[in-house]
């Protein structure tokens, strides 16, 4: 972002210099440049979201008449434990998943910084993000059922007394291991690509200074990819409210069925509420819990934008 | 010079609107020119998908009714999909004469919905030389409810699917001649298996509405079809705590608690267990009659399907019909040639094509059956009551939230079966005070 800023306040004198009463002038290009994208975005984004929460407010089997219910549907959405799990899943993914993940990534792109055959280690540790997550899916129950791959290994290594690993209170946390494993990866690339936007005399001046590598991360590292992580934070905010295919492919609902519902996030909630199940839909109650689902978006990537604010430090 | 490029860009931006613009249109406007000729063209929205045998009998029936009636038929082959894709539709002007699905995907979509067109018209006209209507068996529709508020069937079934305690007659000729009559008959078979050193039970946890099998059918068995629902009805959730759900709960228990289920089947990828079972490594499975056909690319070699039907409970027994068939939408343009379709597919040589081809059982219950169904179709030949998929129940969300996680645990042995009724009475207290 700030890089993006910083060029702009840098625009080579030339340009300036073209610019006669710069304010009218912005007016004068604003509508056909921005014109075309927000009718776009508005059509196919806003307007969707404002019919959303319109039918929010109503029960709705997705066709006929739609029966006016107020805020009912949001207020049931938080009597119903079912949606409580789901918003506490989500919330897990985002904060121990994101906790965890930051943490590698950031330690492992220091560590890919003076690594030799660090573009193979870069390219190899980005594969998994690449992988489809039907993959994944195909993949766990030869792994993981209890006569798979692993229960098979372990009991070839004389280990009886396998854990049940697909059972439904213990897939959550393997789901958890694997968005690590799908994420990292990614997430450590762009961190990567932050690091090394660091001159190298910094690291010289450090060195020269005495500085520890402690005192090297704090003082350089970390300060001057700040606005990178603070990108990288706000990405996997959004992204990991949104997860869903891996919930359900984990849960084995590719085939028949739902997911254990302790593997619930909001947006399989609402999948199953609109649509996912064999019963009469409810799009009302559905599109509620995919509005709140925006809203926990918009205030947590308002706090974390908050939170993260330091001055850009431009270099 | 930078004027210039400050208008080629004007320009290319304008164009990009305009672009844009018309590629919206082009989307919205899509789609509408199907509903093109007199009466004589209609558009299918199919269930099936190009390949599958039940789509390539469909094919071969439109091929036939186009040249005799001189009608056409716009075919598309959507898949399992089908009600999804409706949905939305419903809401636009470009909505297809016919679809099609079982029961518990057409009810939540069309008929509750109110978009269901009533199909007097199609169980009047002509399936060969008998009217559909006189070949859908009316026992059937006895218990399984397919008719409007006006009285009119909203379906023509076509197929039906039933179930079955699952076994290999190669290996077990004992179950075919003498399956277990009850309830008790089949626990001392389990205990049996299990002194032989047979895992009697095979299942796949991951799949609630596999689970629920057992508690559901177990239940309606002793309170008849209907009675589940009638339960699950109950705003205050009393009715769980009579003593029926109890028993049915118990018996659930009693399965789980005499080990007779197969090892590691809580933490089981459907079809791990089911795979199992095909492998001889457990006697029994409870499963619909598409199972057969299900696990025959992974059967044992010299595996003889066949099935019998669940023990009885004393009194209230019944056979599960689960039926699948046509429905025509309110919205439809070319409904009269749609209805005159759904009548010709049911001819006995389509239907025995039907059973033949797809392995399936047809509704017509003067056509041959493959051999791995003729037990299972005995059943409902001499059944007198019927019961559905999840005893018929649609509320919204229900089973998936409410139903499916306590029964799971109840299956799972992590919870009593008094428990479970418990917990039920409460949840679904809550569940109907949060429908308003």
């Amino acid at each position: 972002m700030s890089v993006i800023e910083s060029e702009t306040a840098q625009a080579p004198p030339a340009a300036r210099r073209e610019k006669r009463g710069p304010a009218t002038k912005r007016g004068r290009q604003f509508l056909p440049f921005v014109g075309p994208a927000l009718v776009f975005y508005t059509l196919l984004f806003i307007v969707p979201t404002i019919g959303a929460a319109w039918i929010s407010l109503h029960e709705w089997p997705g066709s006929g008449p739609m029966k006016w219910r107020g805020f009912h549907n949001y207020v049931a959405l938080f009597h119903d434990t079912m949606f409580r799990r789901s918003l506490l899943n989500t919330l897990e993914l985002l904060v121990v998943v994101g906790v965890v993940m930051f943490v590698l990534s950031f330690a492992m792109s220091l560590v890919l910084r003076d690594m030799a055959g660090r573009r193979v280690a870069r390219a190899v540790i980005f594969f998994p993000h690449l992988i489809n997550a039907l993959v994944f899916g195909a993949v766990i129950g030869f792994m993981f059922n209890p006569g798979g791959l692993v229960n098979s290994a372990l009991s070839g290594l004389g280990i009886d007394g396998h854990p049940q690993w697909l059972s439904a209170d213990n897939l959550f946390p393997l789901i958890m291991a694997a968005m690590l494993f799908i994420t990292t990866g990614y997430y450590t690339t762009i961190l990567m690509a932050g690091v090394d936007r660091i001159p190298p005399y910094y690291y010289e001046d450090c060195a020269m200074a005495g500085a520890n590598a402690w005192q090297r991360l704090r003082y350089v590292i970390i300060p001057l990819t700040w606005d990178v992580f603070g990108v990288c934070a706000v990405l996997w905010t959004i992204a990991s409210v949104k997860i869903f295919e891996i919930i359900w492919i984990f849960g084995g609902a590719s085939g028949v069925g739902q997911p254990p519902h302790q593997t619930w996030t909001t947006a399989v909630y609402t999948y199953v509420t609109a649509f996912g199940g064999q019963s009469i839909p409810q799009y009302g109650a559905g599109t509620a819990a995919a509005i709140v689902s925006l809203a926990l978006i918009a205030v947590l990537v308002g706090l974390l934008r908050r939170l993260m604010r330091r001055d850009v430090i431009e270099f | 010079m930078a004027q210039r490029s400050a208008r080629i860009r004007i320009a290319l931006a304008a164009a990009t609107a305009v672009s844009l613009t018309v590629g919206v249109g082009a989307c919205s406007s899509g789609g509408s020119s199907s509903s093109s000729g007199g009466g004589k063209t209609f558009t299918y929205w199919s269930m099936w998908k190009t390949g599958e045998p039940q789509q390539k009998v469909i094919a071969a029936a439109i091929s036939d009714f186009e040249k005799q009636t001189g009608d056409k038929v716009n075919v598309q082959w959507v898949g399992r999909q089908v009600m999804q894709k409706l949905t939305p539709a419903l809401n636009t002007n470009n909505v297809p004469d016919l679809v099609d699905g079982p029961v518990s995907k057409a009810y939540p979509t069309l008929v509750a919905t109110g978009q269901a067109l009533g199909l007097k018209g199609a169980y009047a006209a002509k399936a060969g030389n008998d009217t559909a209507g006189s070949v859908i068996p009316a026992k059937y529709l006895k218990d399984i409810n397919i008719k409007l508020p006006d009285g009119q069937p909203w379906m023509v079934p076509y197929n039906i699917q039933t179930d079955g305690i699952w076994f290999n007659a190669a290996k077990y000729p004992q179950y075919k001649s003498n399956p277990p009559a009850t309830w008790d008959d089949f626990v001392k078979q389990l205990d049996a298996l299990k002194a032989k050193g047979v895992t009697p039970i095979a299942a796949d946890g991951n799949v609630p509405g596999y689970n629920d099998y057992w508690f559901v059918t177990l239940m309606t068995q002793l309170g008849g079809p209907g009675s589940l629902k009638k339960i699950a009805a109950d705003k205050t959730g009393n009715a769980w705590k009579g003593a029926l759900p109890l028993k049915a709960a118990q018996k659930v228990e009693q399965l789980v608690k005499g080990g007779y289920l197969i090892k590691g089947y809580q933490a089981a990828q459907f079809p791990y267990e089911q795979q199992q079972w095909a492998s001889n490594k457990a006697a029994f499975i409870l499963m619909g009659s598409w199972l057969p056909t299900e696990a025959s690319s992974y059967a044992a070699d010299g595996m003889v399907h066949d099935s019998f039907p669940f023990p009885s409970m004393g009194g209230a027994d019944s056979a599960r019909v689960d039926l699948s068939g046509f429905e025509i939408p309110k919205k439809a343009k070319n409904p009269t040639a749609a209805e005159k379709f759904t009548a010709f597919f049911l001819q006995k040589k389509y239907q025995t094509m039907w059973a033949k081809d797809a392995q399936v059982i047809p509704i017509r219950s003067d056509v041959a059956v493959p051999k791995a169904l003729t037990n299972a179709v005995k059943s409902l030949q001499t059944a007198t009551s019927f019961r559905q998929q999840d005893d018929g129940i649609l509320f919204p969300g229900y089973m998936e939230k409410v139903f499916y996680p306590l029964d799971d645990q109840l299956f799972f042995g992590k919870i009593t079966a008094q428990q479970f009724v418990d917990k039920m009475a409460d949840a679904q207290k809550t569940y109907w005070e949060s429908q308003g």
